[in-house]
């Protein structure tokens, strides 16, 4: 994908080089800048000798009581402008649900279910398997307990049961590694998009721990995939207007009354892709958690695309022609991400690019809108931005899409395939998955940069940019502690059923 | 020396600036309501006593010890003859809704509302920052908030929130959300969406605490408009003062009061307990006790910790007299005339309110407009908040300086109460597209009971529940 007006030189690796030269000098304007005002410093005061440098020095009146004036004047203007800038919220800690083996899904599985289930209508079940072999699915994922009758029982008891196990665990499994103790919390955000019974998910997790009566709760449901993000932001929005507290985020997807029951196809896609898991995250603005704080947040960027009907219409609820209620995915689902990627990253790309890229950026859409040149779109390099890539593990078609569009390695997707395969697609809790992979394979260091993107039902596509704070250990329990050294594995395109 | 006066001067101005930028930001900060409509849905879908007759007796689940307890209900719920029920109702397929059905009673309130509300403001969706919409019994796919998105072709960057499931008092959570972003984001637009969802959630069985759910909810909504941006605040008609949550999920009794769930035959329906009134009552006296410092001046404070005091005085000597202490709902004791000027109460109920008016000491002219709105609307659930409000309004009781204050209940066990101050005069004047003006004459109206113990009264006598056929 290089540019058209230097295709002469593009195989060149001069070109290489004078890439990187640029890139060096745009990004280190300001330190190069100062480099010969310093020179000119040293080469005056070396020129004027210590005697003239000591009278200078004894011209200086100094009064006591100004000296402590204008000491004291500095303390205070430093203290004021540490104090006004925006409180930096941190991610704690956060833990991932690990659904127990007894919930396992292998394909030989899931295609007797479904065989037994459709037994009316086989063109239905070929259609399942074809998907599930293409899917980039495991032999390991999960549904709840409900799903694994014949036919299933999705009833309100089944469903809440489901949201209990794979709420209580993971919040059981947070409290335990951070320390904290339920009556600390301030503020319980709770994301599930497709169940959301009376009272709420949050009154039932307030229910459970004994939460504080002054709690500031919410309960986000219908918001998709990308619910995960929009809840940090909620609870971005709430720390920096509350001092001293600490938010926890649960995000989930119950599976138990969303399985389609019907035969029609482009809604038997969700039954083959979504899968049980949850992820409960602790953020805090607290500086004394500064310390053990795993991330810090740097940016969050939304953007909803609902306006457009196509966009909109993409991921529709609605029932089939015998009354049973699905999903449908539409066909052009991936050309819709891909725009609301565009999007996105139109918005997010000056805030995390180095100036390098920004440049080459706009000097290719001067050249294409006003100078009306037949350039290509310059993508920006995001590798620059980022170390690890966390891409919502939506299917496989998606990863695949997005690492063309970003022009990404296998290596960057390699989280986001992996958890895709070992836990299948988990909607607002896979970005953590994904997280947890990547801190489990040892490769996150202080300092490096997280990218998380997720698109949701609407159509929404949302990122956010943590930072490292603190080179993360190997964690020795977690979603992948016990399978870690399998990964990764090979995915064939196709996985003969 | 002149170095050191210009680095000091230059000092100072910085800090000069740096305390005028935190002044003049804190005045930004303020949550104003711009504007508000509510919905008042089309007169063919009044639900009229005969109408309701015709519904009860098509559920064929009920017997006759079910239509003695509705009848009961029905008669003392304090809901009039003009209230109103979606579409589905009156086409007689409240028993088998579809998603479509669900999406049309939204689409029907939040096209005509928000069109309404904009245009008599001159703004545009694309405008809008932020969009909350709080519907607690529907939860489809795109959200509503999607379709709200979809449908005015809002902006790509706007800020939306979908809150589900938090009961009749989402309303004010929701203006939580925009109170804390505002102190956030500067010069900022937000509309607040909220009404209930009742086409799919009919129970179509015959256990009694779930039918009552049928008989008290009616159709309503209302959009609201809120900003903190200084250019609009001279348009504005309240000031947020401050808003208190109180969430008794912790205790067993108060998260069970109310809770969806299926009955014996696996029919999904909204169970609501008989100790949910003491939930609501512990909940509401817990919120009371966070909020009254806030909103009450220190000499009603000071007094009321006085009159405490001799009370604990005068008891102690005393230990035979336990029996007339135990009282049903506590009197607060304390005057909140003396901060709160008018009183918005979640028509939850006639129980509802009249606890409430009991525990605060209110005047049956405080109780008005609650009262009113319940005749007239029902309980519309999280919206009826602003049609007590809009009765206010239309009553000419809103005067500028005065103080209004929000208190609604909601499943979890929730109590979350507001105080608005009123910054624009809004006892002159016309209130443009207020749902009360075309009926306010009437109200307060001589009688406030129903026809229905007319009509149905016969069904007290009836004992033999095999013999028993209903009558129209």
């Amino acid at each position: 994908m290089s540019q058209a007006p230097m295709p002469d030189f593009s195989s060149s690796v001069k070109l290489k080089y004078v890439k990187l030269g640029y890139q060096y000098l745009v990004n280190h304007f300001l330190s190069l800048l100062l480099i010969p005002i310093m020179a000119i410093i040293a080469v005056e005061l070396l020129r004027m000798g210590p005697e003239e440098i000591l009278n200078v020095w004894n011209s200086l009146h100094f009064d006591i009581v100004q000296v402590l004036c204008s000491s004291f004047l500095v303390v205070f203007i430093s203290t004021v402008y540490f104090m006004s800038k925006p409180r930096t919220v941190y991610l704690v800690d956060y833990s991932c649900y690990k659904p127990p083996v007894t919930c396992r899904v292998p394909f030989a599985t899931f295609m007797e279910h479904s065989r037994l289930i459709l037994k009316d209508s086989p063109k239905s079940v070929e259609f399942q398997m074809r998907i599930l072999e293409r899917s980039g699915l495991g032999e390991e994922t999960c549904l709840p307990p409900a799903i694994h009758y014949i036919p299933p029982t999705p009833t309100m008891d089944e469903a809440r049961s489901e949201a209990q196990m794979v709420i209580f665990t993971a919040m059981d499994d947070l409290f335990k590694k951070t320390g904290l103790l339920p009556k600390d919390i301030d503020i319980l955000i709770v994301n599930c998009s497709l169940f959301s019974p009376t009272p709420s998910l949050s009154a039932m997790v307030i229910n459970k721990y004994k939460l504080r009566s002054n709690i500031k709760s919410f309960n986000l449901s219908g918001m998709g995939c990308s619910a995960g993000l929009i809840s940090v932001d909620l609870a971005r929005d709430l720390l920096q207007v509350h001092p001293n507290s600490n938010a926890v985020i649960v995000s989930t997807e119950i599976i138990t009354p969303n399985y389609y029951k019907g035969n029609e196809r482009a809604m038997l896609l969700p039954n083959c892709l979504f899968r049980m898991g949850s992820a409960a995250i602790l953020m805090s603005n607290r500086r004394s958690d500064r310390w053990r704080a795993k991330y810090k947040l740097c940016h969050l960027v939304r953007t909803h695309r609902g306006a457009d009907d196509k966009s909109f219409y993409c991921v529709y609820e609605q029932e089939d022609r015998e009354g049973k209620i699905g999903i449908n995915l539409s066909k052009d689902l991936m050309a819709i991400a891909g725009e609301a990627l565009k999007a996105n990253i139109t918005t997010i790309g000056p805030l995390v690019l180095p100036a390098s890229e920004q440049l080459l950026f706009l000097l290719s859409l001067i050249g294409r809108k006003i100078f009306n040149l037949k350039w290509k779109t310059y993508i920006p390099d995001f590798k620059l931005a980022f170390e690890h890539f966390c891409i919502h593990a939506g299917g496989r078609a998606v990863i695949d899409e997005l690492q063309k569009n970003l022009q990404l390695s296998g290596e960057h997707v390699e989280a986001s395939r992996m958890t895709l395969h070992r836990f299948g697609n988990t909607s607002s809790s896979s970005l953590w998955y994904e997280l947890c992979y990547i801190e489990s394979k040892g490769r996150m260091r202080r300092g490096d940069r997280v990218w998380q993107i997720a698109f949701g039902s609407g159509f929404k596509c949302n990122s956010a940019v943590w930072k490292c704070n603190r080179t993360i250990k190997t964690p020795k329990d977690g979603p992948w502690s016990d399978c870690i050294d399998r990964y990764p594995v090979f995915i064939p395109e196709v996985v003969k059923l | 020396m002149d170095i050191l006066c210009i680095l000091s001067s230059l000092l100072i101005l910085y800090l000069i600036f740096k305390i005028w930028k935190h002044i003049d930001s804190k005045r930004d900060q303020n949550c104003y309501i711009l504007d508000y409509q509510c919905h008042k849905p089309s007169d063919d879908r009044m639900l009229s006593t005969q109408i309701s007759g015709e519904i009860i007796r098509r559920n064929k689940h009920l017997r006759l010890n079910e239509f003695k307890f509705l009848l009961k209900a029905i008669v003392s719920s304090g809901i009039g003859e003009q209230t109103y029920a979606p579409r589905i109702y009156f086409e007689g397929r409240e028993e088998s809704p579809t998603i479509q059905d669900a999406l049309s009673e939204m689409e029907e309130f939040y096209i005509d509302t928000i069109e309404k509300l904009l245009k008599r403001n001159k703004l545009k969706p694309k405008d809008i920052d932020v969009l909350v919409v709080n519907v607690s019994m529907l939860n489809s796919t795109p959200s509503l908030s999607a379709r709200i998105i979809n449908h005015y072709k809002m902006r790509e960057d706007v800020k939306v929130f979908n809150l589900t499931a938090m009961g009749c008092s989402a309303s004010v959570i929701s203006v939580d959300i925009v109170k804390n972003i505002f102190k956030t984001y500067k010069n900022k637009l937000a509309l607040v969406v909220t009404s209930e969802s009742l086409s799919p959630n009919w129970y179509s069985g015959n256990n009694r605490s779930m039918i009552l759910a049928n008989c008290l909810f009616r159709s309503g909504g209302c959009a609201v408009l809120l900003t903190n941006k200084r250019c609009l605040s001279g348009r504005a008609m309240f000031k947020l003062k401050c808003l208190v949550r109180t969430h008794h999920g912790a205790r067993e009794d108060s998260f069970n009061a109310c809770v969806q769930k299926e009955d014996e035959l696996g029919r999904v329906g909204v169970h609501l307990d008989k100790t949910l009134p003491k939930a609501a009552t512990r909940a509401f006296v817990d919120n009371l006790k966070v909020i009254t410092p806030k909103i009450l001046p220190v000499t009603e404070l000071f007094r009321f910790m006085l009159s405490l005091l001799l009370k604990k005085l005068r008891r102690s000597p005393s230990k035979g007299s336990t029996s007339n202490v135990a009282q049903a709902a506590p009197k607060a004791g304390i005057n909140f005339k003396t901060g709160i000027d008018h009183f918005c109460i979640h028509t939850g109920g006639k129980a509802v309110i009249d606890a409430i008016g009991y525990s605060l000491d209110l005047t049956e002219y405080d109780l008005e407009p609650a009262r009113m709105t319940l005749h007239r609307f029902g309980n519309t659930s999280a919206s009826s908040l602003w049609y007590v409000l809009g009765y206010m309004e239309a009553k000419k009781r809103l005067k500028r300086g005065d103080r209004v204050f929000m208190i609604s209940f909601g499943a979890g066990f929730k109590c979350n109460s507001c105080v608005w101050e009123v910054v624009r005069d809004l006892s002159v004047g016309e209130c443009l597209g207020n749902v009360w003006n075309h009926c306010i004459d009437q109200y307060p109206p001589k009688s406030l009971l129903n026809p229905f113990l007319e009509k149905y009264g016969w069904i007290r006598e009836e004992e033999d529940a095999d013999t028993f056929k209903f009558r129209t």
